[in-house]
């Protein structure tokens, strides 16, 4: 690591410009994340998490300040450097899992995959990754709408995973499942973090976020605890 | 190895199948619109001038001046001398060479009055050039063969017997016997003798008539090869128009360019009217490209957001424009060998030139017209899925 974290901000700022006038979501905020790191984001809606997490996750870029990921200035990388960030640095996990209904859990696995290789897997990875987050075999042909949604929040975090990201970023990874499936959920991104991932995690349950090991609390865009 | 925006883009044709097949069908109309239009035009080209060519082979020359005479009730032609046209057998060379005599003239037919032309060719000429399909050829000197126009409307029959010129109570009119009868020429008698409505007699009954034995008022020129065409014409130019323009020289080959051109700028035409079919199917594949864009907004939101790159949703989506293209053509190319087939042999009444080359052609032409309009269509929903921002695009629902 020689010291450098692995995700800096520094008096990073979005200003969205609306009709109504400019509204600050992040205001000056400066953070270090470093590698191996198990963060929970928390705050109350409104707080900034959203924007906080569209900045880490590569989606947008700030208005001003900087924000460097894996020692990359965000800001100053063309559009499909970017693109590549995401689909090999950082692995997303979403409340409503947002697999691609048109693949096969399998395929959705793979995706990533062929993103990167510009063809399809015989490796056996995009398998390998599936049957470690526990995620039944025998369904892997299934779509996604004949999924639980565990096993789809499992095919998901296996998708996060198949291109070894550094970054596992999840956006209330348990709020579209029940208590039993979001703790079984939890424990596979335990593991994760285990395993050397640096887990930053968006929850506003108290309960999920004491997996975490460190909290920041968001305040009408500015952190009021970390 | 299948590349998997393809298949993503075949699936998402499944999933809307019917709306994907309702897009499709627009270009079907589209490409058997724009074939079976061009197929039209192109068969009627090809059968018009297969029909002028029957008499591209034969050069007409006439006098270049006509003069007529103060006083005479009657304009005379200065007439082909018989100098010249010995010049003109000369420069013909091996081809056979024709004088011809000809005037317009009353006639009739028992009570019924009639006008018309009046040939007089050499009985050995005639026996040559003309297709006497009713009757014989020429052999006595009042014999007389008409055309199929005269003979129709006259209700003509072989022995009929028929008297040239105006009625005159002083005088008797010659009469002729019609021996032999001509098919309908129609087009096709472009060398120079519009046999439908002549009656064409021997020389000698004409001079005998008319006079001028050794003036004519046509030659023409039949050619053993039609390549050689503008030579022999070059030649007898050369040869007869040697100090002053004293007689034209025409064949038919710029009244079949003329024909052809008027032809061809019809078939664009009616290809212009074909087009609009596909104007109308490009709007129905937009639409529903642009349907597929919107309705998979999240998707694209999710695909940008775990890292596809633009040109590859731009891909995935001229894929699903492609594949409706593809259908659409197919389906239109076979079609168009029946629909096609059916018009041609409905307007035209003749399918022999519709499997020639020049006909055929616009299947693959339509179909690849078809297919290039639809992924013409794909391209702007192509680029606005591409270009979504994946935060909004994934927010929506």
């Amino acid at each position: 690591m020689n010291g450098t974290p692995l995700i800096r901000l520094a008096n990073v700022s979005k200003v969205y410009h609306l009709e109504s006038g400019d509204f600050t979501a992040l205001d000056h905020i400066s953070l270090d994340i470093s590698e191996g790191e198990f963060v929970a984001l928390m705050g109350p809606s409104g707080s900034g998490k959203s924007t906080m997490m569209n900045q880490l996750g590569i989606l947008d870029v700030p208005t001003t300040g900087k924000i460097s990921i894996a020692g990359k200035n965000i800001a100053s990388m063309t559009n499909l450097e970017r693109t590549h960030m995401r689909r090999d640095v950082i692995g997303y996990v979403f409340q409503k899992f947002y697999l691609i209904p048109l693949l096969s859990a399998y395929e959705n696995v793979e995706y990533p995959l062929i993103l990167k290789y510009k063809k399809r897997d015989t490796s056996g990875r995009a398998a390998a990754v599936l049957k470690s987050v526990g995620f039944d075999e025998a369904m892997s042909a299934h779509r996604p709408n004949q999924l639980s949604g565990g096993q789809q929040q499992r095919v998901a975090i296996a998708r996060a995973l198949v291109n070894d990201p550094k970054i596992l970023l999840c956006d209330e990874p348990t709020g579209n499942l029940d208590r039993k499936t979001g703790f079984q959920i939890m424990d596979i991104l335990v593991g994760l973090h285990k395993e050397g991932k640096t887990v930053i995690l968006v929850t506003h349950d108290p309960k999920i976020a004491e997996y975490a090991h460190r909290t920041i609390q968001l305040e009408d865009g500015r952190v009021v605890e970390s | 190895m299948r590349d998997i925006f393809f298949d993503l883009s075949i699936r998402s044709v499944r999933l809307n199948f019917l709306r994907s097949l309702l897009a499709s069908i627009g270009i079907v109309i589209g490409v058997v619109a724009i074939s079976s239009m061009g197929m039209l035009g192109t068969n009627m080209q090809l059968m018009v001038k297969d029909q002028l060519t029957t008499g591209i082979n034969t050069i007409a020359i006439t006098p270049d001046v006509v003069r007529a005479e103060p006083g005479a009730s009657v304009s005379t032609n200065t007439g082909i001398t018989d100098i010249q046209l010995r010049d003109i057998r000369d420069a013909a060379g091996v081809n056979e060479v024709i004088p011809i005599d000809r005037t317009n003239t009353q006639f009739s037919i028992g009570s019924n009055d009639g006008r018309g032309s009046i040939y007089g060719l050499d009985p050995a000429d005639i026996k040559n050039i003309m297709n006497v399909t009713e009757g014989s050829t020429i052999r006595g000197e009042s014999d007389a063969i008409v055309g199929a126009t005269i003979a129709n409307r006259f209700n003509l029959l072989i022995g009929t017997r028929i008297k040239i010129g105006e009625p005159n109570i002083s005088m008797t009119r010659p009469v002729v016997r019609v021996v032999g009868i001509l098919p309908a020429a129609g087009l096709s008698s472009s060398n120079g003798i519009n046999s439908d409505n002549a009656i064409i007699v021997s020389d000698t009954w004409y001079t005998n008539q008319y006079g001028g034995g050794n003036v004519y008022d046509q030659v023409n020129v039949n050619l053993k090869d039609v390549s050689t065409l503008s030579a022999v014409e070059d030649a007898i130019d050369k040869k007869v128009n040697r100090n002053k323009e004293v007689v034209r020289i025409s064949d038919s080959s710029s009244r079949i360019t003329s024909v052809s051109s008027t032809l061809s700028s019809l078939t664009t035409f009616i290809l212009a009217i074909g087009s609009i079919s596909l104007l109308v199917a490009a709007t129905s594949i937009f639409n529903v490209m642009m349907m597929s864009v919107s309705e998979r907004v999240q998707e694209i939101g999710i695909l940008l957001s775990i890292g596809t790159e633009k040109g590859e949703i731009r891909r995935m989506f001229l894929y699903e424009a492609f594949i409706l293209g593809i259908i659409g053509a197919i389906i239109g190319g076979i079609m168009s060998i029946i629909i096609g087939y059916s018009v041609v042999s409905a307007m035209i009444g003749n399918t022999a030139y519709f499997f020639l080359p020049e006909s055929i052609v616009y299947i693959p032409a339509g179909m690849i017209v078809g297919m290039i309009v639809c992924i013409i269509s794909g391209l702007y929903p192509a680029w606005k899925a591409s270009n979504m921002d994946p935060i909004d695009a994934l927010r929506s629902e």
